[in-house]
């Protein structure tokens, strides 16, 4: 197959260079982490190239997918099928992952929600209800939030495309509503649920690991995982933003579903930083509080990217994931990474909730209840 | 109503003449003679002009699925004996040399394929094809496009960029083997998604593989998929 859009290549015109041109920034570690990742999918391709299958993808989530890339990362694979079924997919993925074991690459989280393999049937059909479980919520929504492919990508543009489809044609609020905002609801709420899914997950976690590694997913919490919220609703709002009104008079009135998810398909083919810088881009009165939130994240990823070795013989990264609660308040690293935290969660609320834009308008109509 | 009709091999595999019979009782008036198969060119040429068409107001012409680069050349030249009003349906991805195909221009009508084809299945790859072809117009195979994305949002793609090249529509389901089979509740309603989008007057060709006694019934299936929208022109130039 001869491969058109491989993603393999750095974004000459990325919408975080445009930002940071405006506000007369240098973030110098989400250009690395970007380069890092770009990098390694380039490695990883040439790698599991003999694993390619129009009918399967190897999706990668996390840093990878997010373009946030360090050599400390973990890996967060699934094999995407969408095809007949096969007793060989098992063993695909079984392959994929000695490959990848082989190779060096950290393996996946210990919950066993990647790592192996991911079934369409799964994510476009069950959404909500008792069969949606943590595991297949959390692939559904990474997979439209921070995924990205190694190889052939057929596969995950068709689950992607229904998976959006659905969200969309069964959101009656979206076509019949006779709010002024054309925001999916469908879509919005069920990004909504996930963050709280994880942010709940994270006490769950705490309860059963007896707090161990608590500090690096505190802070993955209020840095990360907050922003693949924020990328979520940023895309659901793009579809009142970034729709202009002679399309919304052709899409909404005809209840012509793929538009729409052609155009949600493109947004999401943003990083969630890339998603954000794009959105603020459109806000200049808000730059100030721009260049303060991807800062903050630039900081927060030059701490994980740091190789440098402290006086206790660990990397700054490795020293969070080994810190045990009863040190956090004396741990300079632990309270720099709060201070971090704390300047992106106030650069957010600023833009999100008090700025008086239609963004605030929109998370507060949105976002809250 | 959209004018209809069907494809030769689709109700008679690989025997035109067999199915211009049957068809002849049946409420169509498009036709699209197959020759799918490169021995078959010869043969459906050296009859078109015994064949009674009168009845039909729209007649296309299904070149050859395989063929190698050798072969080309002569298949084109034989080609060039379709009468110059009927469409020639060519697969992109058979293409050898896509410079001696120029010279049929507009009478080229490129389909889009399926799942199992490596090229010619989405916008992307289309788009390089008429980079190539910018004369030829288009076969649009909606169950094709339904077999690469269930959503018919490539569907949606490809017929937004190239309604203005639209000359004739494939229709049937294209199941998971790539055959073409009848079109079953599901593809119907997919197809009625995208149906505002074909111009009421662009000929439906189908091409799902039925025997006799089902193909009035196949005729109402494929209406009901695509429903006339020529009431909508606003959305259709969308």
């Amino acid at each position: 197959m001869k491969q058109l859009d491989i993603g393999l290549t750095l974004v000459a015109d990325s919408p975080i260079d445009k930002l940071s041109t405006r506000v007369g920034a240098k973030w110098e570690n989400l250009r690395a982490a970007r380069e890092r990742a770009v990098e390694k999918r380039r490695v990883l391709q040439a790698d599991l190239s003999e694993f390619e299958n129009a009918d399967s993808s190897i999706i990668v989530y996390g840093s990878l997918g997010r373009d946030e890339f360090t050599l400390g990362s973990d890996l967060d694979w699934t094999l995407l099928v969408d095809g007949i079924a096969d007793p060989a997919h098992l063993e695909v993925a079984l392959a994929i992952k000695d490959k990848l074991e082989e190779l060096g690459h950290k393996a996946p989280g210990r919950e066993g929600v990647f790592g192996s393999l991911a079934f369409s049937h799964e994510l476009i059909h069950q959404i909500g209800g008792q069969d949606d479980t943590n595991a297949n919520t959390t692939r559904r929504i990474l997979l439209l939030l921070e995924s990205t492919v190694i190889g052939k990508r057929d596969a995950h543009k068709r689950v992607l495309s229904s998976v959006l489809h659905r969200y969309l044609k069964e959101d009656r609020g979206l076509w019949h509503g006779s709010t002024q905002f054309r925001v999916p609801r469908f879509l919005l709420n069920d990004i909504a649920r996930y963050w709280r899914t994880m942010a709940v997950d994270f006490a769950a976690k705490q309860r059963a690991r007896g707090n161990e590694g608590f500090a690096m997913r505190n802070i993955k919490l209020r840095m990360s995982r907050k922003l693949i919220f924020i990328s979520g609703l940023l895309a659901c709002f793009s579809c009142h933003l970034d729709v202009d009104e002679s399309e919304k008079q052709k899409i909404f009135p005809a209840i012509a579903v793929q538009p729409l998810v052609e155009h949600l398909y493109r947004r999401l083919k943003l990083t969630p930083l890339e998603s954000l810088a794009d959105t603020l881009l459109r806000f200049e009165g808000l730059d100030t509080w721009s260049a303060q939130l991807f800062k903050a994240y630039d900081d927060f990823l030059g701490i994980l990217a740091d190789e440098s070795i402290l006086r206790n013989g660990k990397t700054q990264r490795v020293h969070l994931e080994r810190l045990s609660v009863d040190e956090l308040d004396a741990d300079p690293i632990f309270q720099r990474t709060r201070e971090i935290s704390h300047r992106f969660r106030d650069a957010v609320n600023e833009i999100f909730l008090r700025s008086s834009t239609e963004l605030s308008r929109l998370t507060i109509e949105y976002g809250v209840f | 109503m959209r004018p209809i009709g069907f494809s030769t091999g689709a109700v008679a595999y690989s025997d035109f003449q067999r199915a211009l019979e049957l068809l002849a009782v049946e409420r169509v008036n498009c036709i699209e003679l197959s020759a799918l198969r490169l021995h078959e060119v010869g043969p459906l040429l050296n009859a078109i002009g015994t064949l009674d068409l009168h009845r039909y107001k729209y007649v296309s012409f299904h070149a050859p699925s395989r063929f190698s680069g050798e072969e080309e050349p002569p298949l084109v030249e034989q080609l060039k004996r379709v009468p110059r009003e009927w469409p020639i349906v060519l697969h992109p991805d058979v293409i050898h040399s896509s410079a001696i195909w120029r010279q049929f221009g507009p009478q080229l009508a490129i389909e889009n394929m399926d799942r199992r084809k490596s090229w010619g299945r989405t916008l992307e790859e289309l788009t390089k094809t008429f980079d190539e072809l910018p004369d030829a117009t288009m076969c649009f195979d909606i169950g094709h496009a339904r077999q690469c994305d269930t959503s018919m949002t490539e569907a949606y793609r490809i017929l937004k960029s190239f309604q203005h090249r639209l000359k004739q529509i494939h229709v049937s389901e294209v199941n998971t083997a790539s055959r073409h089979d009848p079109v079953s509740y599901a593809a119907k309603i997919a197809f009625q998604e995208v149906a505002y989008l074909i111009p009421s007057n662009v000929p439906v060709i189908i091409e799902s593989r039925v025997n006799q006694a089902e193909i009035g019934r196949e005729i109402c299936r494929v209406t009901e998929a695509l429903p006339d929208h020529s009431w909508l022109p606003l959305l259709a130039n969308a």
